[in-house]
């Protein structure tokens, strides 16, 4: 009883220093990225007291209808992305082998259903699901996942299964997804025991289409020479849009961050001092190494000016419906990166190094993710083929930071940088 | 038998029995590479369903496209199909199973040229309503797909007709697993194995032939019991083409009563209504039956089933064959051994690769494990 | 203009002495535990075997896993391109050089003119590496050296199908027990070697004609399985071992 009272004045100790923040951020333009985080993490730990529902929800999964019936969703992988960054995704891993989790399933994952157990990571653990919402668009992991913890937590399950499409958006694929969004809906009604608000959907919707308008414009500006920033600054900012999608605050952030990198433009202010060459990103970071592969980028004067990942959370812009925003949902949801054929996607870097002017393709073979990773052969092949520029490969795993051979890794990013070096001096000849 | 002669001639070198087959009949070969694959639908078009099984030979062009932390049966089939050695087929149809497969398609799509690649992107969720419906209309896809590319009509006559053969070869094989469960000497391990395998692989009409003669013979045979005292087991994994693993387990004093192998019992389990249109005959069935873990129908329905299948064919003990870095099969192992201890039914797991480990190495696992029973 | 190169590996250090485009003199010894020490020792070794003082030398440029221990060099370059350099110098005409070395292995593709195309590295497994080949040494108790002239002689390799090291020797060990020939085992491990090598050399692609470098280029067993899993003519140098360091010193004269 005692811990369970420290535990709550904790939490509310917590919420009320973000409250007071925020009131006097209220005098500062905008709020910074932690502050949202520690508001948004403590009104979820909260959550009971306040009366409010939480989900769980996976990182490719519609948050637009949980935010319209103010549920607060909890992305587990963004949480794994924290775990990642803080060095605590080795432990957590294996303590999920311990429980009979092989050890070369994802690390996400195994971290996640090891937390779970012992209140683990950074922030003492996730607060606990109401329900469960899990979209396969991104893997078939997250499906096997979220039946784990459904049985651990013993709470309902939502699943939205959205067909890959190997060459094409098929008028099946379109019937199903689309008849599953009225599941959804209902799922929500059900779990909250009142009526699902689609006037109410439609204004967040709004919100989050501005929002990936937003993002894009933001990852945009890296077309410039020098670019304001680097792929390293979009995976730390792309937290909110990952989380919060469809609010309003976000929307205010990403406002303010916009017009903070179309100032260093202006200036001529590059995110790497010297840039001189320029990179495209595949695959998820790797959150453990981001501060190390930043400076070994940034000391051969090579800034990663864009990557595919943070990219996906404005790419099914073009399949939005301004008619029938609600029906458009399905392709949204149902078309994103990683749900496409593998071709599709060399398709898209390749457009990605044209509009980026970009000198090589870095790629991480991420052990954790499979539908990311296979076919990253091929995808460097079709590069280096259409566009005769240099690739690198890159060994890692995105969460568990013993899956990391630092010297290896730096012998080859340097020899990468020397044929990117001699093949520029060789061009200005 | 002769039957089991002929079978274990065309398991022996399926490739041959293929170009042979081609040769004799002039009939089209479909490759397919999981459980799921609506075969019922290719055999009625006159086709002949050619399960793809991994490869022999060891991995060297395969890891030019797919990492090597990918499960052997994906790199496998891949290896096969880049060689060139599978160019006797006249297409592949890829069912949606897992993260592996999918990606498995692309990169084939990519780099390996058959005469057409149909994918078939089932549902995940086998439970619902939509689910159900969109099965149906994948299959509609699928047959307008076929029957594009094998130039042929598939009528809902030839789906009956397809449906009526399917079901007598399932209930053969369910017979003859029933059969053996009880009267264990009655086959070798080695022919058992090789039968299923080749029920896979071979004329569909020939199989149905050689099951019936196969069963009759049992059926007549002397009666046999059980060596007393040999411990009865279960097997439970996704595709296991080692026959060798079957004596590894005879000779350390097991034997294995039955199986949810998807190229075991997940194979031929499951009824398709005659009394239904075909079509959504075959989908009930691919809905129905029981689930592999790369599908969803309900949180325990694949524990519940193997606790089950252990309590009917009275077995000593579970052996889970888990092939490395399969996800889906890794996932379910914690909550099904948990299932298993609760019931007091002893269990074991095997980490598998195709090729397999050291001979003295799983002779000492098994013969553990069997005195543990 | 005389220019050194270094190349600190993991079980050896090399040096080479250049002379306006002509290779005077060349060193290995064991690194040991301390690479700085190796630099500065193969350094002075390959000095007094060319005769020449440490004050001639312009410029120095370093390689190899310990490069930037030695700390006198005046730039580092990776091995990759070191290898590329020195293949180059030693046949213009190559265009892919696989290098064996004593922990890793690579394939690198060279353009028309020596440069680096594109390179591709095993450095997480020891299997296709040249301690795969010392632990199987110690395991059929033969002198490293006299693999080659071994496994030329078996008529029927043994087949050896463990992907790991450790394993593969446990497989040897019983190879031997059946009384399999030692020449036989010997024959098979180099396949073995072979294969793995030829498997990474698929990722990035080979293109003739082909040279072999590194420490394992000695092993002429090596070199025929290689050649038969290619289906393609290997050059071997005389100076395969030492190839880096002659990469370093080349591309020094240019700094």
């Amino acid at each position: 009883m005692k811990k369970q009272i420290l535990e709550f004045l904790k939490t509310i100790l917590i919420f009320s220093f973000g409250k007071f923040k925020k009131f006097t951020l209220h005098f500062k333009k905008t709020k910074t990225m932690k502050d949202m985080m520690i508001v948004y993490y403590s009104e979820a730990k909260s959550a009971r007291l306040t009366g409010k529902k939480v989900a769980w929800i996976t990182s490719g999964g519609p948050v637009e209808p949980l935010i319209a019936m103010g549920i607060i969703p909890i992305y587990p992988e963004n949480y794994g992305a924290m775990i990642g960054a803080s060095k605590m995704g080795g432990g957590l891993c294996e303590k999920a082998e311990a429980m009979g989790y092989s050890s070369d399933l994802c690390s996400y994952a195994r971290a996640d259903i090891a937390c779970a157990t012992i209140n683990g990571g950074p922030l003492q653990g996730l607060p606990k699901p109401d329900m469960l919402v899990c979209c396969n668009n991104i893997c078939g992991t997250v499906l096997k996942w979220y039946e784990v913890q459904a049985r651990y937590f013993n709470v309902p399950l939502f699943i939205l299964d959205t067909p890959i499409c190997h060459t094409e958006y098929t008028p099946e694929i379109a019937r199903y997804v689309r008849s599953q969004f009225d599941e959804y809906f209902a799922f929500l009604e059900s779990a909250c025991k009142r009526k699902f608000n689609y006037d109410r959907l439609n204004e967040v919707l709004l919100r989050s289409f501005r929002t990936q308008v937003l993002w894009q414009e933001i990852l945009d500006t890296a077309t410039n020479k020098p670019s304001p920033m680097t792929a390293f600054d979009a995976f730390f900012h792309m937290a909110l849009i990952v989380t919060l999608r469809g609010t309003s605050e976000v929307i205010d952030y990403y406002t303010a961050l916009l017009a903070t990198m179309k100032d260093r433009v202006t200036r001529g202010i590059g995110a790497v001092p010297n840039e001189k060459y320029r990179l495209l990103w595949d695959n998820i970071p790797i959150w453990h190494r981001m501060k190390w592969l930043s400076q070994k980028f940034a000391s051969h004067n090579a800034c990663l000016v864009a990557d595919t990942y943070t990219s996906a959370w404005c790419g099914t812009l073009k399949y939005v419906s301004g008619d029938n925003p609600i029906y458009s949902l399905a392709e949204v949801y149902t078309r994103i990166y990683l749900n496409i054929g593998v071709d599709e996607m060399a398709k898209m870097i390749i457009a990605m190094i044209d509009k980026y002017d970009v000198d090589g393709l870095v790629l991480h073979s991420n052990r954790s993710c499979k539908p990311y990773s296979f076919g990253q052969l091929d995808i460097q092949r079709i590069v280096e083929q259409e566009r005769g520029i240099p690739c690198l490969m890159i060994e890692a795993d995105m969460a568990d930071e013993r899956s990391f051979s630092e010297s290896q890794i730096s012998t080859r990013i340097d020899a990468f940088m020397e044929i990117i070096k001699e093949r520029k001096e060789t061009s200005k000849k | 038998m002769d039957e089991i002669t002929e079978i274990i001639n065309i398991t022996a070198d399926p490739y041959a029995y293929c170009r042979k087959y081609k040769e004799e009949t002039g009939k089209k070969i479909v490759g397919y590479t999981c459980s799921y694959t609506p075969e019922e639908i290719i055999y009625a078009a006159g086709a002949l369903p050619f399960r793809l099984f991994g490869t022999n030979e060891g991995i060297r062009l395969a890891d030019a496209n797919l990492q090597s932390y990918c499960c052997s049966l994906v790199r496998g089939i891949l290896e096969e199909g880049l060689s060139g050695r599978l160019d006797f087929l006249d297409g592949v149809v890829f069912p949606h199973t897992c993260d592996s497969f999918q990606r498995l398609s692309d990169i084939w799509r990519i780099n390996v040229i058959h005469q057409f690649h149909i994918d078939l992107v089932l549902p995940v969720k086998l439970n619902t309503a939509s689910a159900r419906q969109y099965m149906i209309d994948v299959l509609e896809k699928f047959k307008k797909d076929l029957e594009h590319a094998l130039s042929v009509k598939i009528t809902d006559a030839m789906l009956s007709d397809t449906i009526k053969t399917y079901n007598q070869i399932r209930a053969l094989m369910r017979k003859l697993y029933a059969i053996r469960a009880q009267r264990l000497k009655i086959i070798s391990s080695r022919d058992f194995h090789n039968i299923i395998k080749a029920a896979m692989i071979m004329d569909r009409g020939l199989l149905l032939k050689s099951l019936s003669e196969i069963i009759r013979q049992m059926e007549n045979a002397e009666s046999d019991k059980i060596k007393s005292g040999a411990k009865r087991i279960v097997l439970a994994g996704s595709v296991c083409s080692h026959p060798d693993i079957y004596d590894i387990i005879e000779n350390a004093g097991g034997v294995v009563v039955w199986d949810d192998l998807c190229t075991g019992s997940r194979y031929f389990d499951g009824v398709l209504d005659e009394k239904v249109p075909p079509l959504a005959a075959i989908a009930q069935r691919y809905l129905d039956r029981p689930i592999c873990p790369a599908k969803h129908a309900g949180l325990t329905d694949r524990g519940e089933n193997i606790v089950r299948m252990v309590r009917e064919s009275k077995a000593d003990g579970v052996v889970f064959l888990l092939l490395k870095f399969c996800d889906p099969h890794a996932f379910d192992y914690p909550y099904i051994k948990e299932m298993l201890d609760k019931e007091n039914i002893p269990c074991m797991l095997l980490d598998m690769e195709e090729q397999l480990p050291a001979e003295g190495q799983l002779q000492t696992r098994f013969e553990t494990f069997v005195q543990i029973l | 203009m005389i220019t050194a190169g270094i190349d600190i590996g993991s079980i050896t250090a090399k040096a080479a002495i250049f002379e306006d485009g002509k290779l005077l003199a060349a060193k290995v010894i064991f690194t040991g535990y301390n690479a700085e020490l190796a630099g500065q020792k193969v350094y002075d070794d390959v000095l007094s075997e060319a005769g020449i003082d440490k004050n001639a030398i312009a410029k120095i440029v370093s390689t190899g896993y310990g490069r930037n221990s030695v700390k006198f060099a005046d730039k580092s370059y990776t091995e990759i391109m070191c290898h590329a350099a020195g293949a180059h110098f030693l046949n213009p005409h190559i265009r892919s050089i696989i290098d064996i070395g004593g922990q890793d292995s690579k394939a690198i593709l060279l353009d028309d003119k020596g440069k680096v195309k594109n390179f591709v590295m095993n450095d997480k497994c020891a299997a296709g590496t040249g301690r795969f080949l010392e632990v199987m040494a110690r395991a059929l108790e033969v002198n490293l050296d006299d693999f080659g002239a071994m496994s030329i002689k078996s008529k029927q390799p043994s087949k050896i199908s463990s992907l790991c090291t450790v394993f593969a020797e446990s497989e040897v060990i019983s190879l031997i027990a059946k009384g399999e020939q030692r020449q036989d085992i010997i024959a098979g491990i180099h396949e073995s070697i072979a294969a793995r090598v030829s498997s990474m050399v698929g990722r990035v692609g080979i293109k003739e004609p082909v040279m072999i470098t590194g420490g394992v280029a000695r092993n002429i067993g090596v070199v025929h399985a290689l050649e038969k899993k290619l289906g393609m003519k290997i050059e071997v140098s005389p100076y395969a071992q030492v190839n880096g360091a002659i990469g370093a010193a080349f591309l020094a004269a240019s700094l």
